[in-house]
């Protein structure tokens, strides 16, 4: 019994795995997986008594990933509208091959539910993995490409934002598709001027607008993109952008 | 014999009680014939003991218990009325006997131990069989008391002697070593006591609170009575001892214990005045039943004569109710009362207690203010440099000067010498405005329209590295920093050798392409910035005239006019002769060549031919339609009649126009 479940994290501890066998041998513990990780550090506690004697702290050695995770497999579900089915069908290879590989996890599509599904295994090292996974697979079915959700992957302080053009000024009808038509621009020049000054990927659905990058950066293109839905020319926007962009890189 | 007869009688009814008592289970029933016999039992003892009492104690003025046709109840009370005055007795006994210091029970040594339990054997004993000549001996009244007790006993005087230093030194050393020194400790005040003293105020308020909430106690409590009791003794101790001192020979020492550094000194002195006079009284509201053990003594002695804290509103009233005939009274030590307050209800207490409080709360109230809550107050209306023990709070606009202590001096001391040690000195570093145009501003920061070709993650990555990558671009620097000095050196050897006199290149004019458009037509539609400054000047737009300003029609002069009209002339003469003289090379040229070209342009015949008409000299014949080909008979005859009509007509209208005239003449004269 012991040793079963000390085989998984013996490439990390061998120490630990030894003495709890000898533990073992002394007195026979029922085992359950809850009391699992707790078991662990008792081990290690008795351990540390055992070997120095004058010391005051329990010392727990580092803990694996899936020790963490404390024995159960987390499963995130990201639906998929059918308006993104075939973008995913195409970018399938590029999306699952970072997350397998890199990540660890274990990804597929559920066909009944429309659902991609991740799930976490016992290779996997961190548990913040699964979620930054997650966030890729729903950058790219918000309609980002594959190459700029990758970068949430490689990128720890990157945020998906959303609104609704709405959320700014309650516009209707031919206001509305004035409004949406000024953040795109003439063949999505203003979009992709913004994007370029604020480095951040920008996603325009309809109403929705989703903008991808760290979080200043975000924050300027959100503010880019209100003032163009409340009436300012893009000639107005670009040049505030573009003050405030240069500032922000002075500072740093 | 006595004694003989007492034990005998006593015996007897031990012996009875025990026989009773022997089947217990036979209480169960009513036994009449039992009950007689122990209400018998009690009637004797209680006559004896009445007959043994001695007469100045204050018991029950029953002298004989009466039992016949008496109700339980009415022996209880009986009973009860004796016992309460006796055992009140023994109490008063008791403490006496625990707070005279000739018997103490602090054990310093093996022998005070011996001493003391000889002592306690005695006592002991003595209140065990003879409880009635002991209260007979306390309660007589003067010295002879103690001198008495103190024959009865064994007593060492030169071991006496042995306990008191003995016990002056470790309350000495107990005041010294009363606990942890602190922060604000003096010569003369130490927290850890007044702690300590506190605790003990606060554990005396809570038995005493308890107490109060008690109230199914018919009698007055024992421990107002203990305490009282205790301050008679107290107060007796005193008297006994005679040497008080006069007001004039009081001294420090007298009122509080030794200041630490000259307490070797006073424990010398205090001795020889201890065994005379027993200082100060002791506080009795710090005895507690619970601490008469050994400390209590010690910390009395502790306290007796160090600062006290008047904390107001507890029960030393009780203690400061006494008009003290002493000194010692007036200064503020706590006094015993009277004996009268002995027997005081405890509601009586509290209600004079609380009258006290009222009349010292109604003075106040009614009384004059304090300066400090009668309102505005200047220096003039509160006394000299009482500020300066208030606490005052009140806000400040501008932070406060940084106070300058020895600390932050030297604080600052070691910044700096650190500072030079490092040789990082904080110095001005010339800032250069970077002079941009505007070109080149724009050319920095130009927007790109289009979507970017890398990635986000590779957007990041560069700029990643960007950042990371400046530490190793300067690292490559210190090469060419060498090299540029070491060339500096070189030139400037060369050019000692050659001249210095250096005379620059002549200035090359820059030729810059800038075109006049307005930079809305050179970029997209959407502009990059709305510019509305053009880029050449007037000047450049147009030349200046020679002539200076242009001037409008109204604005010109005479002068100017004529000017003008001159130089339109010219101007004109000067076209006129050319025209001409083109025109006799022309017909020179045409001379020359014989008449061949008659031909003249549709030009020149077109302008013969306006001039002979202008002129008048000639007339040209018009078709006027009239020659128009007339086909048929009958439209030649209607066309010729038509024509007839029409002269006829004409004819006729301009008579009638000449009468009209002539009436219309007629008409405006007769008007006038």
């Amino acid at each position: 019994m012991d040793t079963d479940n000390n085989s998984a994290p013996q490439i990390t501890f061998p120490d630990v795995s030894e003495s709890a066998t000898e533990d073992a041998t002394d007195f026979v513990q029922v085992k359950s997986k809850k009391s699992h990780k707790r078991k662990r550090e008792q081990d290690g506690v008795g351990m540390e008594a055992e070997d120095s004697v004058a010391i005051k702290r329990p010392q727990f050695p580092p803990i694996s990933g899936d020790q963490l995770k404390g024995g159960v497999d987390e499963l995130r579900k990201i639906p998929v509208p059918p308006h993104r089915y075939t973008p995913l069908k195409e970018n399938w290879m590029k999306i699952f091959t970072p997350i397998v590989e890199n990540l660890q996890l274990q990804v597929r599509f559920n066909l009944k539910s429309r659902n991609v599904e991740i799930k976490t295994c016992k290779e996997t090292q961190d548990i913040a993995s699964l979620t930054r996974a997650a966030d890729f697979v729903k950058a790219f079915i918000l309609g980002f490409q594959v190459e700029d959700a990758l970068a949430l992957i490689r990128l720890d302080e990157l945020f998906l934002e959303s609104f609704m053009v709405t959320d700014v000024k309650p516009l209707k009808g031919d206001h509305l598709s004035r409004a949406i038509g000024r953040i795109a621009g003439k063949g999505g020049k203003t979009r992709f001027t913004i994007e370029n000054v604020t480095k951040t990927r920008i996603v325009l659905a309809d109403q929705k607008v989703h903008i991808l990058g760290s979080f200043q950066n975000i924050k300027m293109a959100r503010t880019a993109i209100c003032n163009l839905i409340l009436g300012s020319p893009p000639s107005k926007v670009y040049g505030n952008i573009r003050a405030v962009a240069s500032r922000s890189a002075d500072r740093f | 014999m006595a004694t003989e007869d007492v034990r005998a009688m006593l015996e007897d009814c031990a012996n009875k009680l025990n026989i009773k008592t022997r089947h217990t289970e036979n209480f169960l029933e009513l036994q009449d014939d039992v009950a007689a016999d122990f209400t018998l039992l009690t009637k004797v003892l209680y006559d004896f003991h009445k007959g043994q009492e001695p007469g100045d104690c204050k018991s029950s003025p029953l002298e004989q218990l009466v039992v016949e046709d008496f109700d339980e109840e009415q022996i209880w009370q009986e009973l009860e009325l004796q016992n309460t005055a006796v055992l009140r007795h023994f109490e008063t006994v008791v403490n006496d006997i625990i707070s005279d210091d000739a018997l103490t029970i602090l054990e310093e040594e093996k022998d005070e131990d011996n001493i003391d339990e000889e002592m306690a054997e005695d006592i002991g004993e003595e209140e065990e069989e003879e409880p009635h000549k002991k209260p007979k001996k306390q309660c007589e009244d003067g010295e002879g008391d103690f001198t008495d007790e103190d024959s009865d006993l064994d007593f060492d005087v030169d071991a006496l002697e042995k306990r008191e230093k003995l016990r002056k030194r470790a309350v000495g050393k107990a005041s010294k070593a009363a606990g942890v020194p602190s922060e604000v400790d003096d010569k003369f005040f130490k927290l850890s006591e007044m702690e300590s003293f506190l605790d003990d105020m606060d554990k005396q308020e809570g038995k005493e609170g308890v107490e109060d909430i008690d109230y199914f106690q018919d009698l007055p409590s024992d421990d107002d009575d203990d305490l009282d009791l205790d301050e008679d003794v107290s107060f007796k101790k005193q008297k006994k001892h005679g040497a008080l001192k006069s007001s004039r020979n009081l001294k420090y020492k007298d009122f509080f214990d030794a200041v630490e550094g000259e307490s070797g000194k006073a424990d010398h002195q205090s001795e020889d005045e201890d065994d005379s006079m027993d200082g100060m009284q002791e506080d009795p509201e710090e005895e507690d039943e619970d601490d008469e053990d050994e400390d209590t003594i010690k910390e009395k002695e502790m306290r007796q004569k160090k600062v006290t804290f008047n904390l107001s509103g507890e029960e030393e009233s009780e203690g400061e109710e006494s008009e003290g005939e002493d000194i010692e009274d007036i200064l503020g030590k706590k006094e015993p009362n009277s004996e009268k307050s002995a027997y005081k209800s405890s509601f009586e207490k509290r209600q004079e207690k609380m009258k006290e409080k009222i009349q010292e709360l109604e003075k106040s109230a009614l009384g004059e203010k304090p300066w400090q809550l009668s309102g505005e107050a200047t220096a003039q209306t509160r006394p000299e440099n009482s500020m300066l023990e208030e606490d005052v709070q009140f806000d400040q606009a501008s932070r406060l000067a940084p106070a300058v202590t020895e600390e932050t001096t030297l604080l600052l001391e070691d910044i700096i010498k650190q500072r030079i040690k490092d040789q990082v000195f904080d110095d001005v570093v010339r800032k250069n405005k970077p002079k941009e145009d505007a070109f080149e501003y724009k050319k920095r920061l130009t927007l790109d329209h289009e979507k970017s070709k890398l990635s986000l993650a590779q957007v990041y990555e560069k700029e990643y590295l960007k950042m990371t990558q400046e530490k190793t671009d300067e690292v490559e620097k210190p090469a060419h920093v060498e090299i540029q000095k070491l060339m500096d050196t070189l030139f400037l050897k060369l050019d000692a050798l050659s001249n210095f006199h250096f005379t620059p290149k002549p200035p090359v004019p820059e030729v810059k392409v800038v075109s006049n458009l307005p930079s809305i037509a050179m970029e997209e539609v959407a502009p990059v910035s709305a510019s509305d400054a053009t880029l050449l000047a007037p000047e450049e737009v147009k030349e200046k005239s020679q002539a200076g300003d242009v001037l409008g029609d109204t604005e010109k002069t005479s002068t100017d006019k004529k000017r003008e009209r001159r130089k339109k002339k010219t101007v004109k003469r000067i076209k006129i002769k050319e025209k001409e003289r083109r025109q006799k090379e022309k017909e020179a040229t045409q001379a020359t060549r014989g008449g061949e070209n008659k031909k003249q342009t549709k030009a020149e015949v077109a302008q013969n031919l306006q001039k002979i008409t202008k002129g008048g000299k000639a007339k040209i014949l018009k078709d006027e339609g009239k020659d128009k080909a007339v086909r048929s008979s009958q439209a030649f005859f209607s066309q010729l009649q038509d024509q007839v009509k029409s002269q006829i007509k004409s004819v006729k209208d301009q008579a009638l126009k000449k009468k009209k005239k002539l009436k219309e003449v007629s008409v405006g004269k007769l008007k006038l």
